[in-house]
């Protein structure tokens, strides 16, 4: 028998199978009392795939670059790889940053951290985006263009939850404290995808600006716009990716992971009596 | 082992107090930090220590801070300054049902429940039966629980919470809900617990629960600690100064001219009015008068009368009957021992009584003098009465008061303790 006070339970690992029912919550009740299901979560994506594809590649004729296994490109493959690791981001912060008023009569009655809703939340999003991905891969392997790259995905996927889990914490909390956040936040995401090469190729980008600082030098310095173009290279392209990209999201995701333990350490402690 | 199970060092708890909540960017940018209306301490500086095994009441009147005691055991918020240390595994119910989700089933809310309570998917599922059966909601398991009635909401709550097993257990007011059935079932279930060692830490407004299931209490007020010590004890210095206070806050009544004819009496008044009971008084020991009169103590009713002429061998007579519609008692004067003269003035009559019997409640009283059949005045439930006692209630209307013994021991008993059938 140990002695602790109350709320030292234990680590973060300790905690894995509440942060795992909150995230089967969060699957099961979204697509609970739906006719279609899980397809419901394709409906979006796939709509909004067409749509980008026939205005970008049918009226704007954007050249998409050549596959990795040398055959000439498509715009709409090309446009998923950037969807799908886009989408993982997206609804990740769009989620979770509501998770902890969603988890707020239950904070008041129970300890438990308040991270374990946010992470739950983050990784069913995640588990749901698996199924765009599966798409995206089993479309790849159809047209011949699958390398050993792939296996570089995991460790992808990796970083980039470590750097999403890490912003919804901290956003999720922030949002306890000032409610209007989400608002801002949904004004940022669409800002953000213009900021990154979902919808059109880095090389695309006009080089010189008049602000002083190039458009490129901007939508590089993104973080998002490195973890799509790993992806893309990775699964698209075949190459595993500059090692200074991959540095780059390494060192945003552990900033993003130094940051959230910031803010929970000074906000999250106290959540129940703001909830 | 001799270390406390939950131990309270020094625990105060602030809360910061807001004119208007400024929780938005927005507001914060237009109209700066919101403006604090000062701190408001809801515990000052309480320490106690819970005894290994024992059961632990919390009492005090609302608003004392015995709520946000529970709150700082079960680690829903941090204290401001103290610690709270438990040796053991702590579960805490503060409120029944408190995580489930209306879309997912019962039996799917027992896993998220479950899971925040503490427990692992292995021991849910060892104890999917248990929890089941014991929620006794049936077929219903597989429906989602937006569907439940209040009461199989509760029960499904109480059911995975008690199936953690702590070792220490944080009770809020929750035996209160659930038909008797459950609530029986609730109590069985304490009853287990505290057999096995469990320590329990409750929060109560009912002053019998205290004395019948804790061993210890500690009572509140306004955030500081007043009173802790067994629990006997503590709810009788409870229950005076709540009377005092009581007694403090009712004006003295001045003898009424007229008795207060209460609305709704079937026969308010009756009588030849050859004399009229014109008031009545509650007088306790030493003969101050008192608003309201204390179970198992002396007291004296007396009844004020104003007579037109002079008579001998008027009867008077009170009635008793309690909230409940109950009629208790009814003594009057016939029986002696001396008969009551009445002058054609005004005068008063006491009935004393060593030891009142009735139990803590309100009653309506009623008075009468009457004559061999006549009656002289008859009011009808006229006047109410408050008795209040020094601890906790048994059950029943009246105290019987006296004492228990047992003939001395010629062998050990060889059980100990049995089962309570």
């Amino acid at each position: 028998m140990t002695t602790m006070t109350v709320r030292e339970r234990g680590n973060m690992w300790s905690y894995r199978s509440l942060i795992w029912n909150f995230a089967q919550r969060d699957l099961k009740a979204r697509f609970k009392g739906t006719a279609l299901g899980w397809l419901w979560s394709l409906v979006v994506p796939i709509a909004t795939l067409v749509i980008y594809s026939v205005v970008f590649s049918t009226i704007m004729r954007m050249e998409p670059p050549p596959f990795g296994n040398g055959n000439k490109g498509n715009f709409t493959v090309w446009l998923l790889a950037g969807l799908t690791a886009w989408s993982m981001f997206a609804g990740s912060l769009n989620t979770a940053i509501g998770a902890l008023l969603g988890a707020g009569p239950l904070l008041k009655k129970i300890y438990f951290p308040p991270y374990t809703p946010v992470l739950g939340s983050v990784i069913a999003l995640l588990i749901q985006s698996m199924i765009e991905l599966g798409i995206y891969l089993v479309v790849l392997t159809a047209l011949g263009n699958v390398s050993w790259t792939w296996l570089l995905v995991p460790f992808w996927l990796v970083i980039f939850a470590v750097f999403l889990s890490s912003i919804s914490i901290a956003l999720a909390v922030l949002n306890v404290h000032f409610r209007d956040l989400a608002h801002i936040i949904g004004v940022a995401i669409q800002l953000l995808f213009y900021l990154s090469p979902i919808i059109y190729p880095m090389s695309l980008i006009a080089g010189k600006s008049k602000m002083g600082i190039s458009a490129t030098t901007l939508i590089s310095a993104n973080p998002i716009t490195q973890f799509i173009e790993i992806f893309r290279d990775l699964t698209y392209g075949l190459t595993p990716g500059s090692p200074l990209a991959w540095l780059y999201i390494t060192v945003w995701a552990l900033a993003m992971a130094w940051v959230a333990r910031r803010v929970y350490r000074a906000r999250a402690l106290d959540l129940s009596e703001e909830l | 082992m001799t270390d406390p199970a939950v131990r309270v060092v020094g625990i105060s708890k602030k809360f910061t107090l807001h004119t208007e909540k400024r929780n938005s960017l927005k507001e914060r940018l237009v109209r700066g930090r919101a403006r604090t209306d000062g701190d408001f301490w809801a515990l000052t500086d309480v320490s106690f220590d819970v005894p290994r095994g024992t059961t632990f009441g919390l009492i005090g009147n609302n608003g004392s801070g015995k709520s946000t005691m529970l709150k700082l055991l079960a680690g829903v918020h941090r204290p401001t300054s103290g610690s709270v240390i438990a040796n053991g595994r702590v579960s805490a119910l503060l409120e029944l049902g408190a995580g489930f989700h209306g879309e997912l089933t019962g039996r799917e809310n027992i896993y998220l429940n479950g899971s925040i309570l503490g427990l692992s998917k292995r021991q849910i599922d060892q104890s999917m039966e248990k929890i089941i059966d014991f929620a006794g909601i049936g077929d219903f398991i597989d429906a989602p629980v937006k569907v439940y009635s209040s009461g199989m909401y509760v029960r499904l709550g109480f059911s995975i919470a008690v199936t953690v097993d702590p070792e220490i257990l944080i009770v809020d007011e929750i035996i209160a809900v659930g038909d008797e059935e459950f609530q029986r079932k609730c109590f069985d279930y304490m009853f287990e617990l505290r057999k096995r060692g469990t320590t329990i830490v409750m929060v109560t407004h009912s002053m019998g629960l205290v004395e019948s299931m804790c061993d210890q209490a500690a009572w509140l007020e306004n955030g500081q600690l007043k009173a802790i010590g067994d629990s006997r004890d503590v709810v009788r210095q409870y229950l005076d100064t709540v009377n005092d206070r009581e007694v403090a806050a009712a004006l003295p009544q001045p003898v009424a001219e007229t008795p207060q004819v209460v609305v709704g009496g079937e026969h308010p008044r009756l009588g030849s009015g050859e004399v009229r009971i014109v008031g009545l008084e509650y007088l306790n020991e030493s003969g101050s008068l008192q608003p309201v009169l204390m179970c198992g103590d002396p007291a004296t009713f007396r009844m004020h009368y104003r007579a037109t002429e002079s008579l001998r061998d008027v009867v008077f007579g009170l009635g008793f009957r309690h909230e409940t519609g109950v009629t208790l008692a009814g003594p009057n004067s016939e029986n002696g021992p001396t008969p009551v003269p009445v002058l054609a003035s005004e005068g008063f009559v006491d009935f004393h009584v060593p030891r009142l019997t009735l139990q803590p409640g309100n009653y309506e009283v009623s008075v009468a003098a009457v004559k061999r059949g006549h009656t002289y005045d008859h009011v009808d439930r006229g006047f109410e009465l408050r008795v209040r006692g020094h601890d906790g209630s048994e059950p029943g209307l009246t105290r019987m008061f006296g004492h228990w013994t047992a003939p001395a021991l010629t062998v050990e008993p060889s059980v100990v303790s049995g089962s309570p059938r």
